[in-house]
């Protein structure tokens, strides 16, 4: 996992990742690239620092004497002995954080056939901004052309694929843009699986994606 | 002398390595050694000493939110809630990788957003933020010192940043507000907002320039 990536997060998904303030959808893409991409998860632990500091500049409030008792009895309280939880098994090489998106969900993702040689599960991940999903192409397969009407963040979990600008492997972090029109075709070895965040609803450009287009309504869950 | 030369390299380059870790040792500023203590033994009275610095610099940082959803009351819990993962958590703390206060910087950040999704949320959320956070398990002396210098460089020279770049990572960091939000408060354009948060970070020593990125992962 210390190979070189070539599509990274922009640099401001890192900075609000570390300030806290990137939404949920989002920050499980660009925590997913970094579980492959060590040169953004050093960015990242240096990013932090600056929170660090800022926090330790701050003036300093005023604390009741009460809360440090407060806390200490909370301390000393009986600990709920927590039950080790069997971990189950996640799939290998994916980030832990999509493995209990997948496992611990409750209704378990169903794929769905999307084309031929396409299929989609939808993740449960309590928030509305984004629908976030798995997609998998076959090897070899090509998903049907498309447009995006709204932001689309995609990370490669396991294969690789290539549309008409580049390859993309395992990590990589690839941001699509309204109006971008791509048509990505799953490498031939293998078959290629991606986490998604879709803002809005793909328009599919082809004859026969017009007929597809009402199933490709985007459902945030 | 070719072999000469490669020995002379040899020699230079296991040097090097020796320094660098020396450099890495880790932290000894008095609040990392007490967070180490709390970990090691419990030491009620280490947590007292960490909790009177950092209780109110916590509150601090809890009462300079402007996110939407949080008022001023969650200050008080978020100390808490803090405080005791200090406590529980002080053992898994590891000084090489990061001094106690960006540890617990990050502690309070996901403390944060955790209490703000819960509020916000009538949904279950499915993970906690700290999913989320990726430990960098398999650091090399580089990447170690790499953090240790910025947290001094930092330290140094955040309060010398021009005060345009100082204002907005406050706004980002301390107020908890997006690029795209700071740019309407600023009335400033976006592009503006993420050049002053480029420019800031890379006066601090954080980003790494693109041809520097190879050496550090290949190291």
């Amino acid at each position: 996992m210390t190979k070189i990536l070539n599509h990274h997060p922009k640099i401001e998904m890192l900075v609000e990742l570390s300030a806290g303030t990137l939404d949920a959808a989002t920050a499980i893409c660009v925590s997913s690239h970094l579980h492959f991409c060590k040169s953004c998860r050093n960015e990242a632990a240096r990013l932090d620092s600056v929170g660090a500091q800022l926090m330790y500049d701050a003036i300093p409030e005023t604390i009741d004497d009460s809360l440090f008792d407060e806390i200490m009895s909370r301390i000393d309280q009986p600990q709920s002995v927590n039950e080790p939880v069997p971990e189950k098994p996640g799939i290998n090489g994916f980030p832990a954080h999509v493995n209990k998106l997948i496992h611990e969900a409750k209704r378990t993702p169903i794929w769905e056939r999307l084309s031929k040689s396409m299929e989609i599960a939808k993740l449960f991940t309590g928030q509305s901004k984004f629908e976030v999903a798995l997609h998998r192409i076959g090897a070899g397969g090509v998903a049907p052309r498309h447009d995006h009407r709204g932001l689309e963040y995609t990370v490669v979990l396991k294969g690789s694929f290539s549309d008409e600008k580049s390859i993309y492997t395992e990590g990589d972090f690839i941001i699509r843009e309204p109006g971008d029109v791509h048509q990505p075709m799953g490498a031939k070895n293998g078959e290629c699986i991606c986490l998604s965040a879709q803002e809005a609803p793909i328009k599919l450009t082809s004859f026969l994606g017009f007929f597809l287009n009402p199933w490709l309504r985007v459902n945030p869950m | 002398m070719e072999k000469i030369r490669a020995a002379v390299e040899k020699n230079n380059r296991s040097a090097a390595k020796v320094a660098i870790f020396k450099s890495t040792e880790k932290r000894d500023d008095e609040w990392s050694i007490l967070l180490v203590e709390v970990g090691a033994t419990q030491s009620r009275c280490a947590f007292a000493q960490l909790f009177e610095h950092f209780a109110p610099l916590l509150k601090s940082f809890a009462q300079a939110s402007r996110q939407e959803g949080w008022f001023p009351d969650l200050a008080e819990d978020l100390v808490q809630e803090v405080m005791i993962k200090v406590w529980q958590k002080a053992d898994g703390y590891n000084p090489q990788r990061a001094s106690a206060t960006t540890w617990i910087y990050t502690i309070a950040r996901n403390c944060r957003i955790d209490m703000l999704r819960r509020k916000c949320n009538t949904q279950h959320m499915l993970l906690e933020n700290e999913d989320y956070w990726h430990d960098p398990d398999e650091q090399t002396p580089v990447s170690l010192l790499r953090q240790k210098r910025t947290e001094q460089h930092v330290k140094v020279s955040l309060g010398l940043l021009p005060r345009e770049q100082n204002t907005i990572l406050r706004k980002v960091y301390l107020e908890g507000k997006s690029h795209a939000e700071a740019s309407q408060e600023f009335n400033l354009p976006l592009g503006t907002v993420k050049s002053r948060v480029r420019l800031g970070l890379q006066k601090l020593q954080i980003l790494v320039a693109p041809e520097f990125k190879e050496e550090l992962i290949n190291d």
